[in-house]
């Protein structure tokens, strides 16, 4: 039953990519107004199907890359609800709506076939490491997306022609707080995944662990980010040079997400 | 009933002659009630702004002498106020009504102020109990159509004068301008204007500094700002987030350097220059600097020049809205025109009824009471299928704005000559004489 909410709420994605596209480029007011009742919907029928899944196999994690993937497009159109919602824009949908609509489209197909079968993924610790670098990735998606926007905005201000298919840009400051609060809570999900994993890995490897591509990427990632975050606080970095640093951390992220190719540790096989 | 539209605008008169009909918004019911007092007038509306007077009437019988009612109220004379007033009539009276409230006939197209003023007509109008049936639909129709336009176009959304470009940039820039912190450097109209209109959309504080320091207190007195003395300028310029400028200055006032500091000092937070000065006071080298936004009075101005001509493809758009409009609330009133004739055509059968029944009432009356209900049921029933299809018909063509059957029915049953005295219906305040219509078709059938 899970799969038949999931596909639903692709459909909605979809629909509310469209609308939100509509919102954003177009003229009529009627898209503004049905793109956020449409997300909700489809982040309510994903909530449910996410449930209803992990409910149904008795465990509190996702355990293969099709869950991965969705439980990531939840928390990425949960950012964008909270964002919306509170900065009432719209803007970020064009981007984070589809990326959903993507993300869940294979899930969608049907149940992993490769799943992770090791014990330790019923570990309470292994919840909140995924869980918590999951919303880093959303996070630091968000942030990097506020400082295109900015760099944006900020072109197109000081060019001062105002080309029309640019209005849709929210405001200099607007995206400077998004960027910024996303930026600290990334920080945070990621610090508090970071420890949780090391503990489970110290645990179950050893002190080799950290020999683990994956894992020394990950901390190389978490110590750009205290860079990022520290410029960024010390000298109210923004524009360019905040994109180009934000993107420095976004392609370590890439990296790393990669790296489960690489990783001895992230195999979660049955021993 | 009738409409006529008469007055005069910014197109057709000076302001001299439309200062002296204005009517202030505190005099308007007073106003309204004075021209339904007028002979044969049944509903009335002014609409009175800075760039516009105009009467809106309903009225029954001869037209109205909207233009001597003019001249008498407000001792205008007649020989200088007739080459610029414009009359309306009918369809073409709703028309204008439609366009004006959609901003589409104002000085500035699309400005949002005039449907706030329609509103305000129409309140003071029913405050006065000066609208009726006709006058309610007419301006519904016209608020919805002018709402429809606001929301379907994009013909008010950009600014076209110098000092709301400038808020809109500033908006684009900070998003709210909620505590937003202004320095006007210099003296200058534009600039006031800038900055007034600024404090309006919720700047926080203002400051002022001025060459002249006793201008400066003055100008802080009236914006009810803070000095910063001329001296102390580039010392305190980084408190403020937007700068106006506009000093008589030869040379620069602001370069690079100036530009540098007061981002260091504002750990890069982003800071609007507004240079209204000719010569400029701002090195335009500046707004290469990050989180430095500079314009000249002539990047203001363009970008308003832009605005307004994006606005006129808007108003093409706007149009076409209006006249989907229009044609819909054409149709309304088609629909509602033959809802007396339904009730004209009952009433006339129901007389036609009740007469032959008193003819026969001597035959009758030995019938029991019992029989003489029969009877009554009987002919009652006779009279309503007859009615049935020539009633259906009527609604019918109504509904699909058929006005040639709607026609052939009231003349094949002789309604044309009652319809004009049973039209306003509707009207609370003219009740409808119910006789006539049947006399007229009883005369005829005898």
């Amino acid at each position: 039953m899970y799969l038949l909410w999931l596909r639903i709420a692709a459909i909605l994605y979809g629909i509310a990519s469209l609308s939100a596209f509509r919102a954003v480029f177009g003229h009529r007011s009627v898209w503004r107004r049905i793109c956020l009742p449409i997300s909700v919907a489809a982040w309510l029928f994903h909530v449910v199907s996410a449930v209803e899944m992990l409910v149904l196999a008795h465990r509190w994690m996702p355990v293969g890359m099709h869950e991965v993937q969705s439980i990531l497009a939840l928390l990425i159109v949960t950012v964008f609800l909270v964002i919306a919602l509170r900065y009432r824009t719209l803007s970020f949908g064009i981007f984070a709506l589809p990326l959903a609509f993507l993300l869940v489209v294979v899930p969608t197909l049907g149940p992993d076939r490769h799943t992770f079968s090791s014990p330790v993924i019923r570990s309470g610790w292994l919840l909140l490491h995924i869980t918590a670098l999951l919303a880093a990735y959303a996070a630091l998606i968000f942030s990097l997306l506020a400082s295109l926007f900015y760099l944006f905005q900020e072109r197109r201000l000081k060019s001062k022609r105002s080309p029309g298919f640019l209005n849709w840009l929210p405001p200099l400051d607007t995206m400077d707080q998004i960027a910024q609060k996303t930026l600290v809570l990334g920080f945070h999900c990621m610090t508090i995944g970071l420890f949780a994993g090391s503990i489970i890995a110290q645990e179950s490897v050893g002190p080799a662990y950290f020999a683990d591509p994956k894992i020394w990427l990950s901390f190389v990632m978490w110590g750009l980010y205290v860079v990022m975050l520290f410029v960024r606080r010390s000298t109210g970095l923004r524009g360019r040079r905040a994109v180009y640093l934000s993107s420095a951390v976004f392609v370590v992220m890439l990296c790393v997400w990669a790296a489960n190719l690489l990783s001895s540790v992230h195999r979660f096989s049955a021993p | 009933m009738k409409i006529l539209l008469t007055g005069l605008n910014h197109k057709t008169a000076p302001v001299e002659l439309r200062e002296r009909l204005a009517i202030a918004p505190e005099e308007l019911a007073g106003e309204t009630r004075a021209l339904i007092s007028h002979p044969g007038i049944r509903e009335g509306l002014i609409l009175s702004t800075c760039n516009r007077v105009e009467l809106l009437v309903c009225y029954e019988g001869g037209e109205p002498e909207l233009a001597s009612y003019l001249n008498e109220r407000f001792a205008v004379d007649s020989q200088s106020l007739q080459p610029h007033l414009y009359q309306h009539r009918e369809s073409e009276a709703v028309r204008h009504l439609f366009r004006v409230a959609a901003s589409l006939d104002s000085m500035v197209v699309g400005e949002p102020q005039i449907l706030g003023q329609v509103k305000e007509s129409y309140a003071a109008a029913r405050s006065v109990g000066a609208v009726g049936g006709n006058l309610e639909r007419l301006l519904q129709g016209a608020l919805s159509a002018a709402k429809k336009v606001r929301t379907e176009t994009q013909i008010g959304a950009s600014s076209v004068s110098i000092a709301s470009v400038a808020v809109d940039l500033a908006r684009k820039i900070f998003g709210s301008l909620e505590g937003k912190r202004v320095l006007l450097v210099g003296a200058g109209k534009m600039s006031e204007l800038a900055a007034r209109h600024l404090m309006q959309h919720g700047a926080g504080s203002l400051l002022i500094s001025n060459r002249t320091h006793e201008r400066a207190l003055s100008l802080a007195q009236k914006f009810k700002g803070h000095v910063v003395r001329f001296d102390d300028l580039h010392a305190r310029a980084d408190e403020a987030d937007i700068l106006i400028t506009s000093t008589g200055s030869p040379e620069f006032i602001f370069r690079t350097p100036h530009a540098q500091q007061f981002l260091h000092r504002r750990r890069n937070r982003p800071m609007f220059i507004i240079d209204i000065a000719v010569p400029r006071d701002v090195d335009p080298e500046i707004n290469r600097l990050d989180g430095i936004f500079l314009y000249d009075i002539d990047d203001l101005q363009s970008v308003a020049v832009s605005n307004l001509s994006d606005r006129g493809r808007e108003a093409q758009r706007a149009e076409e809205i209006l006249e989907h409009e229009l044609a819909r609330y054409q149709r309304r009133i088609e629909t509602l025109d033959v809802v007396p004739a339904l009730v004209d055509l009952q009433a006339a059968a129901e007389d036609m009824r009740q007469a032959e029944l008193r003819r026969a009432q001597s035959r009758l009356h030995s019938l029991t009471p019992a029989q003489q209900g029969a009877v009554e049921a009987v002919t009652r029933g006779l009279m309503n299928k007859f009615l049935h299809q020539p009633l259906q018909a009527l609604k019918a063509a109504a509904r699909e704005g058929d006005l040639v059957t709607v026609e052939a029915i009231r003349a094949a049953f002789g309604l044309n000559g009652t319809s004009e005295a049973t039209a306003h219906a509707d009207q609370p305040a003219e009740p409808r004489t119910s006789n006539e219509p049947a006399l007229t078709i009883k005369e005829r059938n005898d």
